[in-house]
């Protein structure tokens, strides 16, 4: 029956210059059911969703919402259609409270004094407590969002589009934030919002969700529609197949870990950030030649400070880092890098490239300083540039202009390889990479996973942070679990399961 | 292609110029012509001819030949009077593109220019040295005095986080009030009410050159800032310092992460600015003038911001933009002579560059949008090309 | 004693009502350093409205200063169209805007006064004589022991400032379009997704400082200087910028920063006096409040918590 469906968009098409994100799509929803959208990074399930939530216009195609045709010119009409949208990145205001962001642009109004008008902030926090209740998502209005874990943020979100009406709630890789805990907390709410008649579509990379929440499945690839699913009777590798579009190899192949001396060693580190507080706390780790030392953890929970702290970004309160024996700890970030650190930092484009600097000069960051690539304190720009002709060869860095090209106008995976190839070609003793493969594809994956391999088969100490358990589990050789600043367990990976892991991850303490 | 798509696709010439590889000199005349427009269009409310306006200007600073002139005066001696005004321009104004370069907002270029100035005056003006001794020392003691107070802002920007804008604001007015505070005291001319003259061998000048049969006054200044100007552009674009003081400026925490010591950078970067604010200080007070009015910050230390911004941030491009706002504020008490209108309008015409100056990345990025979606609508139609094509042929085969 | 109150006062409260300008173009996410130009570009409006009036109503008639501070208020809503267009529409460097403004304020009003005062008088001079406000005295309160400097040789504008003051504090903290002002200011991305324009709002508020600033423009004009002529660019445009960082972008502190800059200059001034010195020196104790901010500045600077997104230009498209 043709209104069993209350989504119908049908042949939908959207270019961008240079590339096509939804080819000729067509996709129907019921209503009441989890939906789930699964495709690999630039799959174009974002695209396609911009487009239903109004932020995008087709190029063809047309949607239909409840059997009438629709045409959305901003997010604002889908919202006023009942669509909600929950993004990847929280659009909340810090210092407002939960009410606050909750009722923002539709606020209860009362008139002070008889005839001011204002906002009634007893009515919103009494309004957001009734719906937090009815859809079970405990949260305390007055709270202040910035105080918040990320979680509960977004309960926050969920809210503010509960608040809205809206029957369709779209998510946006809701579980990319979340330890393994509260994804079985959201999945639970999501349940809970279908049994109370809500649409829900969710857009996301991870197999086993889809198996555990929803109830029908598509799967895009490059663009294009290639099936949609039953999900309780489809296996999960042939999911997989589908995403990738090719036969996956979902295991890395890593030959046995020949340690060597010990690199580096970091001893009873304490690293405070701008308010004082401990984002690490009491630190101890140590990483030889030929070893893969791997941090597991959730976002937020000590590890890119503690990156930054070895790598002389930031500095350390108490303890000390030593490489190959020297006391590094309070060395220049420079001395570092001529000591043998180098580090590819989790935030690209705002500290590993200068983005308005072109590529060559952003591959020469490293060594530009030193002869030949300046005598005297004078650039040597010809030597500077053959050197980056060089790595823009062998490492495939793809740019408009070669090595002049201006970094902004380059995609992030080519950006994050330069990056590599810079990092790589240092030959260091210790490598940091943090989450190395972060908005990648696949076959991009495995190339970095394969380079990370490498450098720990040439004798290199490698500290790897990853948010992603599978990456952690493909590549250690010694697990190290982080949680609220403290390393709270440290094993040859050999000897856990990813369960563990992803127990102490949640912060559960050792028994024995 | 049909009109319709024209009107959409086309990108003209005009587009590609300000978005193509010449950008950074055309959008600087782009919003220089659109200024003068803008200045001429004020000249004729005010019932005035502009052309007559402009060209007054260019004769008032001896560019262009005046209808008479005075006893013992000629081109000549305008033209090195212009000089004169020029040298303190361009000064300042590298001054304030180092620390732009290095991503920070020298105001406090008025302050610097006088309280250097000043210090080298009661230092070396007031003393009996000959020529050779205090020509340099004033120099010295100028570019000292500017680049001290410069590293004292970059320090506290450095190391409390002061908002540089602010803090050579407060600096500018403490500076204000304490020399004119001495001056008042111990070195006012009582007539003049402004400060005793420096003396004639400290004076960055050399009086009484005979050039075509008239006595020119040749200021030294200009030489010593057309040389910094092309040592700059070598410093920034060959030189290790050069390359950090850019990395700085663009993102300091890339480049604290490419190894740089963004502190020490920094300092540096105010020290350097202010020691060009000193220069042009000495070369406007002992080198233009040779007294200081006291309480009365240079309107100059203002203007260089507009010569920067117009020359976009490049030392070279700061001759040029250094040139043309020095024709308007030096030739600007002939203008008033010779058409009646008040020489503020030198002001406001160098205002009126300098908000076309701040536009101009704005003028680029329409530039760029117009070529990007002109190209980006010839793909897709391209595209559509293809795949409607791609669909007859697959039918075809069925 | 109570003139070093009376004086602060007078000087705080023009001072404050510009601080709260500036809190409400960088509380909506745009760097405000052009007070200065605000405030001296509404005097030059006001003031020119004045001279216009003064024969006609006589030059005593105190209404003139009320027609003159509303005019001072829609010049500095006028002129700071101007930053508001470049910052917001025209993206430019809001710091490089704030500059530009400041110094093109400067020149026009400098220019177009001495136009102005060749049309009205026949000599070009770069003043208009304006005279100083009244002051007033409660009767009954003025008396009263310890206070009573409060409400002895008031400027009426002061209570004026006060009403405006609290104004603006309500439609910043209590109403709906003081919500999204805010939230504009910390994440745009949060009011675009609620349906909230984020420009619109942010050209707003900055309009709404350029008319505040304006009232602290005129004010000066009034009282300090009795007259409007280039030397209204005396920074304190700059000092009610000081005061916003001190006052944490938060209206109250700020009131009592603003207090704590009138004191000092104040007391400076009259210790000055009482010490005999010559006028010359009154120079070094006029230097007292910038001095004062520079040292308020490295202290408070590293400390304070501006609005997040306070200089970014918004783009809907970025993501």
């Amino acid at each position: 029956m043709q209104d069993d469906y209350i989504i119908d968009m049908r042949h939908i098409t959207k270019r961008f210059p240079g590339i096509v994100a939804n080819d000729d799509v067509t996709l129907r929803v019921k209503k009441g059911e989890v939906f789930a959208l699964l495709g690999e990074n630039g799959a174009g399930k974002s695209t396609l969703m911009s487009v239903l939530f109004g932020m995008y216009q087709p190029d063809a195609g047309k949607i239909y919402l409840r059997g009438e045709e629709v045409k959305f010119d901003s997010s604002d009409d889908a919202v006023a259609a009942g669509i909600g949208m929950v993004h990847q990145h929280f659009k909340l205001v810090d210092n407002f409270t939960v009410a606050e962001n909750i009722v923002m642009g539709v606020e209860p109004k009362k008139r002070l004094a008889g005839f001011l008008p204002c906002v009634d902030i007893k009515e919103a926090n009494k309004r957001v407590k009734d719906i937090s209740e009815q859809y079970g998502l405990a949260v305390n209005p007055t709270d202040m969002v910035g105080d918040l874990a990320v979680s509960q943020r977004q309960r926050v979100e969920i809210l503010k589009m509960l608040y809205r009406n809206a029957e369709i709630l779209i998510f946006d890789e809701p579980t990319a934030v979340l330890t393994p805990k509260e994804i079985e907390f959201l999945l639970d709410i999501i349940r809970g919002l279908r049994d109370q008649g809500k649409t829900i579509i969710l857009i996301t990379h991870k197999i086993e969700e889809i198996k555990k929440v929803a109830d029908r499945c598509a799967i895009l690839c490059r663009g294009k529609l290639v099936d949609v699913l039953d999900v309780a009777s489809t296996s999960v590798q042939h999911m997989a197949n589908l995403m990738v579009g090719r036969e996956v190899k979902l295991e890395t192949t890593k030959g046995e870990p020949h340690f060597g001396k010990e690199v580096l060693k970091v001893d009873h580190l304490t690293v405070r950030n701008a308010d004082k507080f401990e984002v690490v706390q009491d630190v101890s780790l140590s990483i030889h030649e030929g070893e893969i030392f791997a941090v597991a953890g959730v976002a937020g929970n000590g590890q890119g400070e503690l990156a930054n702290t070895i790598a002389g970004m930031q500095d350390a309160y108490k303890g000390t880092v030593t490489l190959d024996g020297k006391d590094i700890t309070s060395e220049t970030v420079r001395n570092r890098v001529e000591d043998g650190v180098a580090y590819i930092p989790e935030d690209r484009q705002g500290m590993g490239v200068f983005m308005n600097l072109p590529l060559d000069e952003n591959l020469a960051l490293r060594r530009y300083y030193k002869e030949p690539f300046s005598k005297g304190g004078v650039l040597d720009h010809a030597k500077i540039r053959e050197f980056a002709d060089d790595l823009i060869e062998r490492y495939d860095i793809r740019s408009g202009q070669g090595g002049r090209t201006i970094t902004r106008s380059m995609s992030g995976g080519n950006q994050q390889k330069a990056i590599v190839a810079r990092e790589i070609e240092q030959h260091a003793r210790l490598l940091i990479f943090v989450q190395p493969t972060r908005g990648m594809d696949m076959g991009a994956i495995e190339h970095i996973h394969d380079q990370i391999i490498a450098e720990r088969d040439r004798g290199a100490a490698v500290l790897l942070i990853s948010l992603e358990l599978d990456e952690v589990m493909q590549l250690a050789d010694t697990i190290g679990v982080i949680y609220n600043g403290k390393l709270l367990k440290t094993a040859p990976a050999s000897t856990m399961t990813s369960q563990e892991v992803g127990r102490y991850m949640m912060g559960v303490a050792d028994n024995d | 292609m049909t009109d319709a798509e024209k009107k959409i696709g086309g990108a003209g010439w005009f587009q590609r110029l300000l978005d193509g590889r010449w950008s950074h000199i055309a959008v600087p005349v782009f919003c220089v012509l659109l200024s003068l427009l803008v200045s001429g269009v004020l000249l004729v409310v005010l019932g005035k001819d502009p052309f007559v306006g402009f060209y007054s200007f260019l004769q008032g600073s001896g560019l262009a030949p005046k209808g008479s002139y005075g006893g013992g005066s000629g081109i000549q001696s305008d033209f090195f009077t212009f000089l004169g005004y020029l040298a303190p321009m361009l000064l300042a104004s590298l001054g304030f593109v180092v620390g732009f370069r290095a991503g920070l907002f020298n105001i406090g270029i008025s302050g610097q220019m006088v309280a250097s100035a000043f210090t080298a005056t009661v230092l070396v003006g007031y003393s009996d040295l000959p020529a050779v001794l205090s020509k340099p020392l004033v120099i010295i003691i100028g570019a000292v005095v500017g680049a001290l107070l410069g590293a004292f802002v970059g320090f506290l920007k450095y190391r409390f986080n002061v908002h540089e804008v602010v803090s050579t604001i407060m600096i500018n007015y403490i500076l204000n009030y304490i020399v004119g505070f001495f001056i008042n005291m111990y070195f006012v001319n009582g007539l003049t009410r402004s400060s005793l003259p420096c003396s004639t061998d400290a004076a960055l000048m050399i009086y009484n050159v005979q050039i075509g049969g008239i006595s020119c006054t040749i200021p030294l200044g200009i030489f010593l800032a057309v040389a910094l100007a092309f040592f700059l552009d070598w410093l920034f674009k060959r030189t290790v310092v050069g390359f950090e003081l850019k990395a700085v400026g663009q993102n300091p925490k890339a480049a604290k992460y490419a190894g740089i010591n963004v502190g020490k950078r920094l300092i540096q970067a105010m020290a350097l600015s202010g020691a060009l604010a000193g220069l042009a200080g000495v070369a406007y007070y002992c080198g233009y003038y040779t007294t200081i009015v006291p309480k009365t910050l240079p309107q100059m230390g203002y203007d260089c911001i507009a010569v920067a911004l117009l020359g976009n941030g490049n030392p070279i491009g700061s001759i040029f933009a250094s040139i043309l706002v020095s024709v308007f504020q030096n030739g600007s008490n002939f203008m008033s002579s010779t058409l009646g209108v008040q020489k503020e309008i030198a002001s406001l015409i160098v205002g009126i560059m300098l908000l076309f100056s701040a536009c101009g990345g704005y003028f680029r990025f329409l530039a760029h949008r117009k070529v990007q979606r002109a190209e980006d609508s010839k793909i897709k139609a391209k595209a559509k090309a293809e795949a409607a094509a791609e669909g007859m042929t697959g039918e075809g085969e069925k | 004693m109570d003139t070093v109150f009376i004086d602060g006062l007078a000087f705080a409260a023009p001072l404050f009502i510009m601080a709260i300008g500036g809190i409400y173009s960088e509380k909506s996410g745009v760097t405000n350093l052009a007070v200065e130009g605000f405030q001296g570009f509404g005097a030059f409006i006001g003031s020119l409205v004045a001279v216009i009036l003064m024969p006609q109503m006589g030059s005593d008639n105190q209404m003139v200063i009320v027609v003159a501070m509303l005019a001072s208020m829609i010049g500095g809503a006028v002129y700071s169209l101007l930053h508001a267009f470049l910052c917001v529409r025209f993206r430019a460097n809001q710091v490089i805007s704030g500059v530009v403004v400041n110094i093109l304020a400067a020149a026009l009003t400098t220019f177009f006064t001495s136009v102005a005062n060749q049309a009205l008088t026949g000599a070009a001079s770069n003043k208009f004589v304006l005279g100083v406000s009244d002051q007033v005295t409660v009767p009954v309160l003025s008396q009263i022991p310890v206070l009573g400097w409060f409400f002895t040789d008031m400027y009426p504008y002061e209570w004026f400032i006060a009403v405006v003051a609290i104004a603006a504090w309500y439609l910043m903290y209590k109403t709906s379009f003081g919500m999204r002002l805010r939230a504009c200011g910390e994440n745009p991305q949060a009011v675009d997704a609620t349906g909230g324009d984020v420009n619109k709002t942010r050209f707003i508020s900055v309009v709404i400082s350029g008319a505040l600033c304006g009232i602290g423009g005129i004010c000066y004009a009034y009282s300090i200087s009795a007259n409007f002529s280039p030397s209204i660019y005396m920074g304190f445009g700059y000092l009610a910028i000081a005061a916003m960082i001190f006052g944490n972008w938060n209206i109250p502190t700020t009131a009592a920063v603003c207090l704590v800059f009138g004191l000092a200059r104040s007391g400076g001034y009259q210790l000055c006096l009482s010490m005999g010195l010559s006028s010359n020196y009154s120079d070094l104790f006029l230097m007292l409040p910038y001095v004062l901010t520079m040292i308020l500045l490295v202290f408070f600077s590293g400390k304070n918590h501006p609005p997040k997104a306070a200089g970014v230009p918004y783009d809907a498209s970025d993501r």
